[in-house]
Formats: C-alpha cells, sequence, structure tokens
C-alpha cells in the first residue's frame, strides 16, 4: 500500500470501524438472493453481486460494472409438535441490493447495499414465559429486516478485503399512567399517559477478506459480528382505586430477543474445468453466547386497605414473585455449506446455469428436559436453483440482464423430548417439520 | 415611475405578508433543516436546482440529471436554546441536541438508445446518532415544545428515481420510510404465583410518497431558468402500546392504551423557480404544509367503547393546527480556482410560520387529592422561525481525485410570540442553531 493513494484505505477503514455490517436472522437459514440460496449458502470466495453485502463483502470489490437487483423469497414454515402445526409465521420478503464498483486514484473499489424487507413488519420482539413451548430459532428470530451498506478495495487483483455495517432497532419506553381506576366498571376509568420511548439503533459489524490463491482457486474469511433486541418497558401507574384507595404499580419488563450470535465464515471455491465450480463454506456459530428470549419482570405494588377494608368481592393484589429465567446452554456449532454451478449453456448473448446446494444445521440447543421448552431440531436442506443470463439484448435494456430462481427443502427430522419430571405441566412431546423456501432474482448490470 | 415602484414593492410585501403568516411549524430533521447540505445552505431550496441525493427529499425529478456515481457521508448537528416564559413555567426547556449522520448515493442508470442519459436514482439515509425514533411525550401541562426538538430525532430513509422525458421536462417519484411501533404486554401469574409475560413488539414500516416535476423554460439569453413542483405525502410514525394486566389479580382494572404519534410531517407541496445567470444561481420558492391534518400527539388512554362513545374517558385536549406557508430564498455563486478546483459559496433564508394556534384548549386530568376531573392548562410552544443559512462548497476535479466537500450552517430564531391556555401565559423565544459537513466521491 503507497501513501499516495490512502483514500480507498481510509473509506474501507472507516466503513470496517464505524458502520455497522450486514446480515440478519432470515439470511443465515434461508440465504440472500437466489444464486447463493441455490448453492447452499456456500458463497463466501465466490459472490460479487448484491449478496455480497451478506456473504463477503470483500466480493464486492469483483464486480466490474454497476448492478441492480431485486427479487423476492417466500419461505413456508410447516412446523410441528405433537404433531400439530405451531403457526409458524411463514417469512415473505423483499429483497434488493446494489452494487456500485469504480476506481478511485486507480484502486478498484465498490459500494454495496443489501436489503430484505420483509412483507409484515421490519422487525419483531416476542417474549414468551419460558415454559411455554415455541420453535425458538424459527419462530420469531427470522421476522426481521436485514439492511446492510459496505464498502470494498482490491488493492492487488489477488485480494480484496470488505466491511460494512448493518443497523435494526431496539426499544426502550418508559410509559406513565394516572388517573383513577373504576373497578366497578373500568371502562369508566380515567386514566391518561405520557410517554418517553426510544428507538435505538443496534449496529453490528461484518468484514471479509478474499484470496485468490489462482484462477481458479479462492479462499475467504469472514466475520460477522453480534447483536441482540431489547425491548426495555416500564409502565408507572399512579391511580385512585374508585374513591377506595390509591395504588401505585409498577411494572418493568426486560427482554432480549433476536439475538445473533457471532460468527466465522472460512470458504473456499473451485473453479473444477470452465463450466463447473464447486464450493464450500464452514461457518463456525457462537451459540454458546445465546441470551434466553424471556422476559425479566419486576412488579411493585403498593395499595393501601380502605380504611373502611375491601368492598366483598375484591381481592387487592399482592407483589407477584419475580420471574427466574433458567439458563438456555446453547452449544457452538459448525455449518457446513456445500454448493455447486454448472454453465449449461454458454451460447454468444445467453448463458444458463444449474446449481445444487446443500447445508447441515445442527440444533444448538441441549435436550428440553427440563421447565423450558425451546423446540428445535437438526436441519438438512437440499437447494436447486436455475439462471439465465442475457448480455446486451438491446441498446434501452441493461447490458446484462440475469434471472435466478431456487427451491430449498430443509428437513427437520423428528424427535421426542422427555421430561426428567414425570409431572412436568407440558409433558413429553414430539417436534419436526419442513421448510420450503421458493424465490427468484432478477439483476441488471449496467 | 417613483410611484409605480413603491406601488410594487407595496404589493411584494403584501404577498410576503400573507404567505408568511400562515400558522407554522416544523417537521423532521429534514423539513426543520433541509437535505444534505446544498439545500440547507440556501434557506432549504432546491425544488428546480438540487444535485445528487438532495433530490431525493426536495423534487425526485431532478435526479434525472444525474451522470456520475457519487456516495456522499457526512455529519449534521442542531442545538435548541428554547425558552418559555411565564408564571409557572420554567423559562429555558431543556432539549437534548441533535447529532445525526448522513449517507447518500447517486446512481445513473446508464442505459443506451433513447434512453441514454435520461434516468437516476438515489438512494439517502440520514439518521440521529443514538436513535431511530424518538417518541417523547409529556403530559400536555408539562411545558413543550412538540413540533421541533424532538421531531428532529428521527432517522430518515428515501429514495427516487428522476427521468428526463425531453423537452426541457423531468419527472420523478420516492418514497420516505420510517419505522413505528406496535406493541402489547400482558402480564400475569403462573401455576407457581411468580410473574410472568408475554410481551411482543413489532415495528411497522410507514412510507409516504414523493412526486416532482421540473421544466426548463426555453429562453433566448442562454442562461437557464427552470421551475419545479413537489409533492411530498404525510409521513406518520405512531407508537400504539396495550398493557394487560387483567390477570394479575381479582382487582378489575382495564386494559391500558398507550398510543401517540411519535412523529409526523404533514402533506406538502413545494413550488420554486431558479435561475442561474453567470457565476450565480439564484431560486425563490415557497412550501405549503397542511398542518390541518395534524391529528395530534396523544390518544386516550382508554378509548371509549363504540357502544359507549361518551364514556367520560380523559382525552387529550383538541387543538387546530393551522396550514402554513414558507418562503424560501437562495442564492449559489461558483467559481474556479484553477484547472481542478471548484468553489461554491451559498447563502439564503426561510421563514416558517408556527402551526400551532396562539390560544390552546385546556387539558383534563384526575386530580388525586379532589377525587374529581380537572382541567389543567396545554403548555405547548412554538413560534414562526426566521432563519439565515450559509454554506462553502469545494470540488476537485480530475487530475484531483473527485472529491466533493460541503458544509452549511443555519441560524434560526423564533418570533416572539405569547400562547395562552386557560390562565396560563407564556412568552415564547428561542434559538436554533445547526450545521453539517458532507464529502462525497465520486467513482
Amino acid at each position: 500500500m503507497r501513501l499516495r493513494r490512502p483514500l480507498p484505505w481510509l473509506l474501507a477503514l472507516a466503513a470496517l470501524v464505524a458502520s455497522p455490517r450486514a446480515r440478519a436472522n432470515p439470511l443465515d437459514p434461508f440465504g440472500f438472493g437466489s444464486r447463493g440460496t441455490a448453492m447452499g449458502g456456500a458463497a463466501a470466495a465466490d459472490v460479487q453481486d448484491f449478496s455480497a453485502n451478506y456473504y463477503n463483502p470483500a466480493g464486492l470489490a469483483l464486480a466490474r460494472r454497476m448492478e441492480i437487483s431485486v427479487g423476492y423469497v417466500n419461505v413456508d414454515q410447516n412446523l410441528q409438535i405433537n404433531g400439530l402445526s405451531s403457526g409458524v409465521d411463514p417469512v415473505r420478503a423483499m429483497v434488493a441490493g446494489i452494487v456500485a464498483p469504480g476506481k478511485l486514484v486507480g484502486i478498484p473499489f465498490a459500494f454495496g447495499f443489501g436489503l430484505h424487507l420483509p412483507d409484515d413488519r421490519l422487525s419483531r420482539v416476542r417474549a414468551l414465559p419460558q415454559d411455554e413451548p415455541r420453535w425458538e430459532l424459527y419462530d420469531n428470530r427470522n421476522q426481521l429486516l436485514y439492511l446492510a451498506a459496505n464498502l470494498a478495495v482490491s488493492p492487488w487483483p489477488w485480494l480484496q478485503i470488505g466491511g460494512g455495517v448493518s443497523f435494526v432497532s431496539s426499544t426502550d419506553a418508559t410509559l406513565d399512567i394516572s388517573g383513577q381506576v373504576n373497578v366497578y366498571t373500568p371502562d369508566s376509568s380515567q386514566l391518561r399517559s405520557a410517554i418517553d420511548a426510544d428507538l435505538t439503533a443496534v449496529r453490528y459489524p461484518q468484514a471479509g477478506v478474499r484470496v485468490a490463491l489462482t484462477d481458479d482457486l479462492a479462499l475467504a474469511v469472514v466475520y460477522r459480528g453480534q447483536f441482540q433486541l431489547d425491548l426495555d418497558l416500564k409502565a408507572n401507574i399512579r391511580a385512585n382505586i374508585s374513591g377506595l384507595t390509591t395504588a401505585l404499580y409498577e411494572l418493568e419488563t426486560d427482554s432480549v430477543n433476536n439475538f445473533l450470535p457471532q460468527q466465522l465464515v472460512v470458504g473456499g471455491s473451485w473453479r473444477i474445468v470452465p463450466e463447473l465450480r464447486a464450493n464450500l463454506d464452514l461457518t463456525w456459530v457462537n451459540w454458546s453466547a445465546y441470551v434466553p428470549p424471556v422476559a425479566d419482570v419486576q412488579v411493585t405494588l403498593n395499595i393501601p386497605p380502605p380504611p373502611a377494608g375491601w368492598p366483598p368481592g375484591i381481592t387487592p393484589p399482592s407483589t407477584p414473585a419475580p420471574t427466574i429465567i433458567a439458563p438456555i446452554n446453547m452449544r457452538d456449532t459448525i455449518v457446513p455449506h456445500l454448493g455447486m454451478e454448472w454453465r449449461a449453456l454458454n451460447e454468444r448473448k445467453v448463458q444458463g446455469f444449474v446449481r445444487l446446494g446443500y447445508e447441515f444445521d445442527k440444533s444448538p440447543l441441549p435436550p428440553q428436559t427440563g421447565t423450558t421448552n425451546y423446540v428445535d431440531a437438526d436441519r438438512h436442506a437440499f437447494s436447486l436453483g436455475l439462471g439465465v443470463r442475457a448480455v446486451e439484448l438491446l441498446p434501452e435494456l441493461p447490458r446484462d440482464l440475469r434471472l435466478d430462481g431456487h427451491v430449498q427443502l430443509s428437513e427437520l427430522p423428528t424427535t421426542t423430548t422427555v421430561k426428567s419430571n414425570p409431572a412436568d405441566l407440558v409433558g413429553n412431546y414430539t417436534a419436526g417439520g419442513t421448510l420450503w423456501n421458493v424465490g427468484v432474482t432478477l439483476a441488471m448490470g449496467f | 415611475m417613483l410611484a409605480l415602484s413603491m406601488q410594487k414593492r407595496l404589493t411584494f410585501a403584501a404577498l410576503l405578508v400573507a404567505v408568511t403568516t400562515g400558522g407554522a411549524a416544523s417537521a423532521s430533521p429534514e423539513d426543520i433543516f433541509g437535505y444534505g447540505t446544498r439545500s440547507p445552505a440556501m434557506g432549504g431550496t432546491g425544488v428546480a436546482h438540487s444535485e445528487g441525493f438532495e433530490a431525493a427529499y426536495t423534487n425526485p425529478a431532478l435526479l434525472g440529471r444525474i451522470r456520475d456515481l457519487k456516495l456522499t457521508l457526512g455529519f449534521e448537528a442542531a442545538t435548541f436554546n428554547l425558552h418559555a416564559d411565564g408564571a409557572g413555567l420554567p423559562g429555558e426547556v431543556p432539549y437534548d441536541s441533535m447529532r445525526g449522520i448522513i449517507i447518500g448515493l447517486d446512481v445513473p442508470i446508464p442505459l443506451g438508445g433513447v434512453l441514454k442519459d435520461r434516468i437516476g436514482t438515489a438512494l439517502a439515509l440520514s439518521s440521529p446518532t443514538n436513535v431511530i425514533v424518538r417518541g417523547n411525550i409529556p403530559y400536555p401541562e408539562a411545558p413543550q415544545f412538540p413540533l421541533l426538538p424532538d421531531r428532529s430525532q428521527t432517522v430518515s430513509i428515501r429514495a427516487g428515481i428522476g427521468v428526463n422525458v425531453g423537452w426541457g421536462i423531468r419527472v420523478g417519484a420516492g418514497f420516505a420510510a420510517l419505522a413505528e411501533l406496535d406493541g402489547s404486554a400482558v402480564v400475569q401469574t403462573d401455576a407457581t404465583g411468580r410473574v410472568s409475560s408475554n410481551v411482543q413488539d413489532q415495528l411497522i414500516a410507514t412510507y409516504a410518497p414523493t412526486l416532482g416535476l421540473t421544466y426548463d423554460v426555453p429562453l433566448e439569453d442562454h442562461e437557464t431558468t427552470r421551475i419545479g413542483v413537489s409533492y411530498r405525502g404525510a409521513l406518520a410514525a405512531n407508537f400504539d402500546v396495550s398493557i394487560d394486566a387483567t390477570k394479575l389479580s381479582s382487582l378489575n382494572i382495564p386494559v391500558l392504551t398507550i398510543a401517540g404519534l411519535a412523529q409526523y410531517d404533514p402533506e406538502q407541496v413545494s413550488f420554486e423557480i431558479a435561475r442561474s445567470q453567470g457565476a450565480f444561481l439564484f431560486a425563490l420558492g415557497a412550501t405549503y404544509k397542511r398542518w390541518s391534518a395534524y391529528p395530534g400527539l396523544l390518544q386516550s388512554t382508554l378509548p371509549c367503547p363504540a357502544s359507549d362513545p361518551t364514556c367520560g374517558s380523559l382525552v387529550p385536549p383538541s387543538i387546530t393546527y393551522k396550514d402554513t406557508f414558507v418562503p424560501r430564498v437562495g442564492v449559489e455563486y461558483s467559481t474556479s480556482a484553477g484547472k481542478s478546483l471548484d468553489l461554491h459559496v451559498r447563502a439564503g433564508a426561510l421563514y416558517e410560520p408556527s402551526a400551532l394556534p396562539s390560544k390552546l384548549a385546556s387539558s383534563m386530568a384526575f386530580d388525586m387529592t379532589s377525587q374529581a376531573t380537572v382541567s389543567l392548562p396545554t403548555r405547548y410552544f412554538d413560534a414562526d422561525r426566521l432563519a439565515i443559512t450559509l454554506g462553502y462548497g469545494v470540488a476537485l476535479r480530475d487530475p484531483l481525485p473527485p472529491i466533493t466537500l460541503d458544509l452549511f450552517g443555519q441560524a434560526h430564531a423564533l418570533m416572539p410570540r405569547t400562547i395562552t391556555s386557560d390562565d396560563s401565559v407564556g412568552k415564547v423565544s428561542g434559538t436554533v442553531f445547526a450545521a453539517g459537513l458532507l464529502a462525497g466521491v465520486k467513482f
């Protein structure tokens, strides 16, 4: 690196240090963009389109022309407990992104932006009682926006470096309620409220490096940071109880949701022959840092008895004991991703591709033999994709048009959970299911 | 001749008075300070002359002029020194300063044939450094400036596309996005007597459209005169959380709804004419803001059931906000200092009338001592603002790296004003200072 060319390095450094990086929960199991998903998510060393914002931002520096992509993904989550549907919401989202390459003082440089925008919500934080059975890794964590911006440089043709940030939002709210509660006719209560709420930004980093060992072989390392969404809610209620007494009721609930553990990906891509490429990624996921998604609820009640005592039929509440949150004890995992791409058609203006992929997610959750019921199972994901690329069809069209589609079937074999306490309120149960992931992506290169 | 000149001046003055006394208010960061650096330095003008990603806000039709891929990063900040003086009032009403980052991306769409050099797009993000959206809605009797400081504490995501259709006409469309919150908390005791809860909140995207049109007037003096019109839809971020503690005891208490409007930008239409003459660019415009549609900050904590619409629940004060006209003027002087360096000096002014009426309805509360409903003064404050803006820009050209550096500064003065509610009289004054610095690179 020569000092007379500091700008790209400064920009890249700024992106690595100052910006949050991109990658969100739904992208872990379901991929980003049809090409990467069809190849089992094995793309760290073989990506240069908008999906590089997730798989490896260093790949952005491989782009040679500006490219805008847009697509859609639909994942139906057919998950069951004891043979009954768990009602896990589908994941339906628009995906989009841009890769804007260029040169700064002679050095290839690129900016990338990636978006996974769910149809129904940007994010959802949901804290259930810890004994309530739920598909911990599929029920709520995939209902999340992914928004990322990255920068990448290629100081030498064999080296690409990239990084950036992604951000989501946590909630910190204090609600103050005052007035009169009418315990005889609650709708006639006279209450009003004030709000002090912040949706705070949560930023998390991502960085990647890609090294081309030969024209046909490349290696990559990607780091993805950890994040969590907090939901901290405080409600203070000062109210007159039907003229009987004055109550002070303080409720504080703090919960952590959508925890995304830090990850390290080591990947390789080998072009076996000009028409055939094979990729392998290994992802270490730091699940052992997972925070239980259970609300820590603190309730304070101060209700002095009325001078004449409580009327018949009204029992004043007492301060309940606080929640005791059981540890979740997840284990770190290594997730293998395998992918292959065959260029089946290679005409002057049209190319066609067939892609296959597989990944195996071993469940990081221990057997739920105690009071908690975080349901999960190992996941085998098989994927298939087709792609077509058309080049310079008409001057009014983008120079390079690509349409990719994918289908991914994830099988979660049915497992049985046996409780150590025969009197457990939930009892033994079986859980398993399938996930169908279908999507298309249109990329326009200019 | 002199009489005619005086008559013109009086007519102009009357028009100026007419457009500046409509009422006033301010909105999210771009509505208060403008977007980017060039427009804020020129009095918030730009509907007819914006360049680059700023046009995603001012007028997306101008995105059709983008020819270079450009990334812009920057920082902006604002401080608020707001006063409400009078009996029972604190004098200075403290507010946090606003600090935010700005990211803009100019993206030309390089198609060929008849579409060559006709389409451009932009993405833009401005965000406070510490929050996405702030919803601070105190009780109405607490002194506050509801239309100014906290409304600047919100993220703004904008995107747009502009097309040059020929004959001097450009059209464009885009949108602004914001997040609103919808949540619930159900608190109960479990079988062991311990408290447990089911808490959920969702961030839901809310969008507002932006439409624009410009026309390059064909004149014979070889200078450029452009007319621009843009429309921005209302952008509202709601806050809605319900708390259900009915299962915590046998005490028969209602489900509580805490709902309000955390952020609101009114629907608005802007018109502007800009003329470049030699090294100068002049812009004159106005923005109509439909504040009369503003529903207010808070909703009832206990909405009356449909079967009993007059259930006696406490309702927030009813305030009829006024539509406003904001006149703006801006000027830019450009010169070259050598083959590879362009310099720009900018200045402008705007006058933002207040949308808040001078006499406010009182608010209702339940008094614990008398155990009765009482009326309290509504202590909302706001005032017309006169802003003077300045800016400076540097652009490097080949053989130097294609970098731009722009900064702006704004000084807003709140015009002295008296607002009354019940027997409370508040005299409003204050200042707002804002500044920003953006660096861009073409690649």
